[in-house]
């Protein structure tokens, strides 16, 4: 324990009413690493990340950054942490432009609150054009309800670059999208990771798992059942677990 | 990067064989401003032809237009706020004749009108936060918590002030604020076009706009962003009700009193005005700029259809017909734009 990681889940339960659908539940997540969080439908795993976003509470145990425990009471309490959360139906608003997505809610602004838009538009520009490529977006000024699933997951992901998030956590973020957006989402897990940003992936395509995550928990029932590096197992193993508990 | 630049060279050569025409109607209020636009040639060009059978550019009736449209121009921009914000406001034609009624009796009282006033829209935001804490704290639809403020208010009249209208005689300079002329233009248009530049830039230029259209255009995600929306949507609530007060001052200054069944129907003229002018009933889209456009548009045809001397009915017709056509028109937009 020299260095504390980046975030730890302590002993977490949480209970929606008589259901309990996280039961003293412990991992963590080290900097620059990706965790593959996998496990049946409803073993939990939304709620795991809903979670550690600041979306629910838990009902028992707690999350610590950097070694210090810390109790998120919203979102914003987490994005200040550095968690940014792309989800399953990306968060996203249809009727905005590209630019005015990524920089929603955390608007660059005068002393009076007027957008300084020309400053946003050029870094979201620049945020499209060089971290994240994706294939057929040429402005920034695009309604993002325009965009296909993939084009809108890579600018959640450009607002994930530009505010230097620490960690991504990602729900299910490919079930929407084709074979060649996938493949573009994951490389960019594995850029982010380069520069250091830590990434949660939930899904249920265990090779897509295999292929970027350094290391993976499987969750059934709500509670965590396997925590193992890539290197102590194989595809199969993960299977395995993923089918039989 | 071959494959990638002919992808992203394909949607570009279409957006360039796009008419002129086109262009301008994929513009947020490109619609609005092309109806606009043409229906003043034919008018100008209708008043240049028979200057005395059709006296659209002669200066009464350009003062009765500016006389006008202050009205409703204020009613329908804070109801056109409220709407990019998702909700409703049909209680605003009864807090404007509420709150006029209740400026002009304090002004009878002896009370400064510059005191009453403010004291009015003061009024006009307290119910508009009311309005919205219902909404918000119970999670109704704003469409009938509100209509139950609109028949709630206008009872409100009639139990302070009875059937009777109040006459309103304030000090001189108040009413040349907002009734005198300046450079031959009236006041009260004056009024409505500040009014204007102000909600283009807070909605378009501003933080707080920018939250207004995401809490409007998807709630779940500004939530999740980190947005809080029932904060952005008291405020529209409460933008909505001081607005309807000011529309209510600035009526009252220009007639110089108040008739307690003056409101009825005007916040559906509002409502109409925003959805001519692009916004969409679910929220999250539309422009100010569209909002001012749909008031002119409303009036414009009023004031011609007065000139040809037509019958009434064919005014509530007419605009009928404009905001079914107006709400198809947005409704198609709105489904290319998910598509
Ligand atoms: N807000 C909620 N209220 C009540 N129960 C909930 C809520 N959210 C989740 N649950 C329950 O908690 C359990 C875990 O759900 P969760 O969504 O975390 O599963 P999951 O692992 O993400 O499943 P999937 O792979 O299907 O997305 C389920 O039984 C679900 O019904
Ligand atoms: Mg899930």
């Amino acid at each position: 324990m020299s260095t504390p990681n980046l975030l730890e889940l302590h002993n977490i339960s949480k209970s929606f009413g008589a259901l309990t659908a996280l039961r003293n539940l412990s991992f963590h997540i080290s900097e620059g690493e990706v965790v593959g969080l996998l496990g049946d439908n409803g073993a939990g795993k939304s709620t795991t990340v809903n979670l550690i976003s600041g979306i629910h509470k838990p009902t028992e145990g707690y999350l610590s950054v950097d070694g210090k425990k810390t109790a998120f009471t919203c979102r914003s309490d987490s994005a200040d942490a550095g968690i940014e959360t792309i989800y399953q139906h990306t968060a996203l608003v249809d009727s905005l432009s590209i630019t005015r997505n990524i920089f929603m809610g955390r608007e660059l602004t005068d002393r009076f609150g007027f957008l300084r838009q020309a400053e946003m538009r050029d870094i979201a520009m620049e945020v499209l054009q060089n971290a994240v490529h994706i294939s057929g977006i040429d402005s920034p000024d695009t309604l993002v309800g325009n965009l296909s699933g993939g084009q809108k997951q890579a600018v959640a992901i450009a607002r994930a670059v530009y505010f230097k998030k620490r960690i991504l956590l990602l729900d299910e973020p490919t079930s929407a999208l084709s074979v060649r957006e996938t493949e573009a989402l994951l490389n960019q897990v594995l850029k982010l990771k380069a520069e250091n940003v830590s990434s949660v992936l939930v899904t249920h395509n265990i090779y897509h798992a295999y292929q970027v995550c350094d290391r993976f928990v499987i969750m059934s029932h709500g509670t965590k059942v396997f925590d193992v590096d890539k290197a102590d197992t194989t595809i199969n193993q993960l299977t395995e677990y993923v089918v039989l508990t | 990067m071959t494959p990638i630049l002919a992808d992203s060279a394909a949607p570009r050569s279409r957006t360039q064989r796009q008419s002129f025409l086109k262009q301008i109607m994929s513009m947020p209020a490109g619609a609005i401003l092309l109806v606009f636009v043409t229906l003043q040639i034919v008018c100008i060009a209708g008043a240049l032809l028979y200057p005395d059978d059709f006296r659209y550019l002669s200066p009464q009736n350009l003062t009765i237009l500016m006389k006008a449209i202050p009205v409703l121009g204020c009613l329908a921009l804070g109801a056109g706020v409220l709407m990019i914000a998702g909700e409703f406001d049909l209680s605003i034609g009864s807090v404007y004749t509420f709150t006029a009624i209740l400026m002009a009796s304090l002004v009878g009282a002896g009370v400064s009108a510059f005191i009453a006033a403010p004291l009015g829209i003061l009024t006009g935001v307290m119910i508009g936060l009311l309005n919205g804490h219902i909404t918000l704290r119970f999670g109704l639809p704003s469409f009938i918590v509100t209509l139950g403020g609109l028949l709630f208010w206008r009872g409100a009249v009639l139990l302070y002030n009875g059937a009777v209208q109040v006459r309103f005689d304030p000090e001189p300079i108040f009413t040349s604020l907002f009734s005198g002329t300046l450079f031959g233009i009236n006041a009260a248009f004056i009024w409505i076009i500040l009014f204007v530049v102000g909600f283009h830039f807070l909605l378009h230029r501003h933080r707080f706009g920018n939250h207004v259209f995401a809490t409007g255009g998807n709630r779940v995600a500004a939530e999740a962003i980190g947005i809080n929306t029932n904060r952005v949507k008291l405020i529209a609530f409460a933008i909505a009700g001081g607005m309807a007060a000011v529309a209510g001052i600035i009526a009252t200054a220009r007639v110089g009193s108040v008739q307690p069944g003056q409101g009825a129907g005007l916040e559906l003229q509002a409502i109409a005005a925003c959805v001519i002018g692009g916004l969409s009933l679910r929220g999250g889209r539309g422009s100010i700029v569209g909002v001012f456009l749909g008031v002119m548009l409303i009036h414009t045809i009023t004031d011609v259809l007065l000139l040809l001397r037509a019958p009434g009915f064919y005014l509530d017709m007419f605009i009928a017909t404009l905001i079914v056509l107006a709400a198809i028109f947005n409704h198609l937009i709105e489904r290319r734009g998910l598509a």
